[in-house]
């Protein structure tokens, strides 16, 4: 690790070491992200953070893999004390003589990142939380824990997620992370809650009291007195003068003596400055420091902010890749949700149970689905899955269901049949599946694969699904 | 059958003369004060209601133009149960310009949660809470300061009123400048409940009633009742508000009585209300009401009688009138009791039996007759002529023992001020100032 194998290139903005480059981006050069492609790393001058947090940005907010995976390094200055510029480096040198110590984990990096299956998610929910697996597979993280930000529209950051939102979007951070969770890819751990704006979902909000007429915070507060002698009630400027500190009744003239005792104080009044209303009750409300709406608390949006840890099944997305969310392919016409399809089996169980008769799932695999999604665009993922539906649909009873577990498992139902003829009608439909794609996909090959489950009545429904579907 | 022959020869032998001298009691206040004079004034009024049909309409006219805001301000404890239904009969209201006041007077029940929550959603303008009960005087006083209103109904969180009640009682303040308080007509909600309750609507019907509009045409009336009675805003900033009662809707009625303003009766705002259903529950609440007539009338406000800067005929017929058929009356009667016992004792069963079949008769007279003059009923009358003779023994004998006790309860020992209806901080205060 010697300086004399680190070589500056000052005219190109480049540095190398070890026939490894690196690409140096400052302040006084005009990045251009694509450059940085054939380099193994970027190294960011960090003597202004705002600087370095809009390259940080830009470069992990890039949707080519090969961009938002790069390692970044900061050199010099204070930028890495930034907490969001700090989650999304992966070192800090302060000379490029230090290269040599943080080449290994830069090198590591890249390693990874050459073993994923990078590939194209159906929506943009699914890409970022594609692009999340992969990031934390490729720095071997294996929790994602949110940073107190205060320039962050929710005052709590998950930097990486939030670089592919823009600030008044932060908000769908939090959407995002409770898909991911649905489906299982990771657990959470309660940390705290955030209320947000109604209006724009900012957390930058100015709680205050309130007049309940015009929304003024410009208020006075007095006390009211009760005479119990002649029942008079009122605000205690009613009872004072300007003469001594004695306290009169304006009804009957007496002077109040002791609290409690001829006069006591059952409740304040608040007067609004603005608008002269009298109350006893303030508003609290929200102002939005983002869009100035003035919230009730109410109807401020709650979220919770968790700490989240990957799952076994959310390290092997992080391999092979995110395609779809739920809500992505419960929108294909003639499938059912998984809930409902795993409700339907249970019921069927148990009707074999009195019955004895035979019913059976049917799981179809996308074998190679990952290099499939990995060659094609979203669109193409849509129209695939909608045909290889439509074609199965059209095989089958209408009282049969068809569900996704995944956008690479298919499951179907075929209750009140013989095993046989599902069997038969099953192989007919993968004919028709490979000959579809043949037609539609010349120059791929896709693998698909089915398993018929007869439903044994001895054993739960869920463990049935559990067994065709790792089959 | 030979007591009834007895009866008819004794009632057949007695003659003009004798008959006034047993039964003068009956003859000359019951018959004279609360049949004749009723029904002469009801004439009158019901002529004049005719006579003023031109100027009654020019005022509703006057009224409708200029839609005078109204707050409406119910104090009360722990009546959480009853707000919502109670501000839905308001919302219903053919007048709408109305502003909603509700004060808690230190409930220890849900009331502040259903108060708080209903102005949140804007069924009433504003809930006041004190957080020490104060009682119903300081609870009224407080809503009063939040009012913005040219008028000011008082309602009680229990009663329910018809469509049109709040136009009805805010009439009269554009048909005479001076009227500064009117009273509503309450009537028995819950009539059917018991024999009590059935009773009582009857009293209402007649005694309170019918009562208040002669009263109110003769320019005696006397109580703006709790429970639905407006106020000029002007005249209550005048007065200062209510004083610590109980009986305080008596008392501010005449507070604004000593101010010059008139005090009027409007016999089409009905309010119903629900009345105590059992005779021991009854007795509590007549006996509050009747203290508050020693206390108010003979003590508190007794400068009515003397010439004064404030002095008025009207008041002071009012307070006469008052005291005579309610304070003379009940003691006559004890004296006609004991005029029967000691100088007809051979005769008291013809007596007392006569004296039943003279009062029903009469009550079924009245009852009848006075129909013609009622403008509001909330049920047909012929439900009630069952149980019209049964009024006797409740009117003649029940509310005559209970009043009697609490004029003795209060004449000498001031009980009034011992009333829980009252918080006991207030009470020993006004009984040390003779309020």
């Amino acid at each position: 690790m010697a300086l004399e194998n680190v070589k500056i290139d000052a005219a190109n903005g480049t540095v190398d070491y070890l026939n490894s480059k690196y690409i140096y981006v400052s302040q006084s050069r005009d990045l251009k992200i694509d450059r940085s492609l054939s380099y193994v790393g970027i190294i960011i001058d960090g003597k202004n953070a705002d600087f370095t947090r809009m390259v940080v940005k830009r470069i992990r907010g890039n949707q080519n893999s090969e961009i938002y995976l790069k390692p970044i390094i900061i050199l010099n200055g204070n930028a890495h004390r930034d907490v969001f510029i700090k989650t999304l480096i992966d070192g800090v040198i302060f000379s490029f003589d230090q290269i040599p110590l943080i080449h290994e984990h830069v090198s590591t990096i890249n390693n990874l990142t050459k073993e994923l299956t990078v590939i194209n998610s159906i929506s943009f929910e699914a890409m970022v939380v594609s692009k999340l697996l992969y990031f934390m597979f490729t720095r071997e993280l294996k929790i994602l824990e949110p940073v107190p930000y205060a320039l962050s529209n929710t005052n709590y950051s998950f930097p990486f997620l939030a670089c592919n939102f823009n600030e008044f979007e932060e908000y769908q951070v939090l959407e995002i992370l409770e898909v991911a969770i649905q489906e299982g890819l990771f657990k959470h751990k309660f940390l705290d809650r955030i209320y947000l704006c109604s209006n724009c979902k900012s957390s930058h909000l100015s709680f205050r009291e309130a007049c309940p007429k015009c929304g003024s915070s410009h208020t006075d507060t007095f006390d009211i007195v009760h005479h119990f002698p002649c029942a008079y009630v009122g605000p205690i400027t009613d009872f004072t003068n300007d003469i001594d500190d004695q306290l009169n009744c304006p009804k009957c003239s007496k002077k109040l003596k002791h609290i409690g005792v001829d006069y006591d104080k059952p409740s304040v009044l608040h007067k609004c400055k603005n608008c002269d209303n009298r109350f006893q009750d303030f508003h609290v409300k929200a102002k939005c420091m983002s869009c100035t709406f003035d919230n009730p608390v109410e109807s401020l949006v709650d979220k919770e902010i968790n700490e989240f840890t990957l799952t076994k099944k959310g390290e092997s997305y992080a391999l092979q890749g995110y395609v779809s969310t739920p809500k992505d392919i419960e929108d294909i016409i003639g499938t059912v949700k998984f809930d409902t399809f795993k409700t339907v089996t249970k019921y069927e169980v148990e009707r074999l149970r009195q019955t004895e008769g035979s019913s059976n799932i049917i799981a179809i695999n996308i074998e190679n689905a990952g290099q499939f999604y990995a060659k094609v665009g979203s669109n193409a993922q849509q129209l695939l899955l909608k045909d290889l539906v439509g074609e199965i649909r059209s095989s089958i009873r209408s009282s049969d269901m068809i569900t996704f577990y995944s956008s690479s498992v298919i499951l179907v139902t075929m209750f009140e049949i013989p095993t046989k003829i599902s069997q038969r009608i099953i192989d007919d439909i993968l004919k028709l599946l490979e000959k579809l794609i043949k037609n539609n996909f010349k120059d791929l090959v896709i693998e698909i694969k089915a398993n018929v489950h007869q439903l044994n009545y001895n054993l739960s429904s869920e463990l049935q699904i559990n067994q065709l579907i790792t089959m | 059958m030979n007591s009834l022959d007895d009866f008819f020869d004794y009632v057949a032998s007695m003659g003009f003369e004798r008959f006034i001298r047993i039964f003068w009691f009956f003859v000359f206040f019951e018959l004279f004060r609360y049949m004749i004079i009723d029904l002469i004034v009801l004439t009158i009024a019901k002529i004049l209601k005719v006579l003023n049909r031109k100027k009654t309409k020019e005022a509703l006219y006057r009224l409708n133009l200029e839609q005078p805001l109204v707050s409406i301000i119910i104090p009360g404890k722990n009546e959480g149960k009853h707000i919502f239904k109670l501000v839905k009969s308001l919302r219903e209201q053919t007048y709408k310009n109305v502003e909603i006041i509700v004060v808690d007077d230190g409930s220890d029940d849900d009331t502040p949660t259903i108060g708080r929550d209903m102005e949140r959603n804007g069924f009433v303008d504003k809930f006041i809470r004190n957080e020490f009960r104060g009682g119903k005087a300081s609870a009224a006083n407080l809503a009063l300061r939040f009012t913005n209103g040219k008028f000011i109904v008082h309602l009680d969180a229990d009663c329910s009123y018809n469509y049109d009640a709040i136009i009805q009682i805010i009439l009269p303040f554009y048909m005479d400048s001076k009227i500064a308080g009117v009273g509503g007509n309450v009537m028995v909600r819950n009539y059917k409940t018991s024999v009590a309750t059935t009773l009582q609507a009857i009293e209402y019907y007649d005694t309170i009633s019918i009562g208040r509009v002669v009263a109110s045409q003769l320019g005696i009336y006397r109580i703006i009742s709790g429970a639905f009675g407006a106020f000029r805003a002007d005249a209550m900033t005048q007065i200062q508000g209510w004083d610590i009662g109980p009986g305080l809707d008596g008392d501010i009625s005449v507070k604004i009585r000593k101010m010059g303003y008139k005090v009027k009766f409007a016999s089409d705002a009905v309010c119903l209300t629900s009345a105590p259903d059992n005779f021991k529950k009854l007795a509590k609440q007549r006996l509050r009401w009747d203290k508050s007539l020693i206390r108010f009338r003979v003590r508190k406000h007794r400068d009515v009688f003397y010439p004064s800067q404030h002095f008025n005929f009207s008041s002071f017929f009012s307070f006469l009138e008052n005291i005579t058929y309610n304070i003379v009356l009940n003691v006559k009667w004890y004296i006609y009791f004991i005029d029967m016992v000691f100088n007809f004792p051979h005769e008291l069963t013809f007596i007392l039996t006569m004296n039943f079949f003279l009062y029903t008769c009469t009550n079924y007279f009245k009852f009848l007759v006075f129909s013609l003059y009622r403008t509001e009923k909330n049920t047909s009358i012929s439900y009630f002529l069952l149980y019209m003779p049964l009024m006797v023994i409740y009117f003649g004998y029940y509310l005559r023992f209970v009043r009697s006790i609490a004029y003795i309860q209060e004449f000498f020992f001031k009980k009034s001020y011992d009333d829980p209806w009252n918080p006991p901080k207030t009470s020993k205060y006004a009984k040390e100032l003779g309020l």
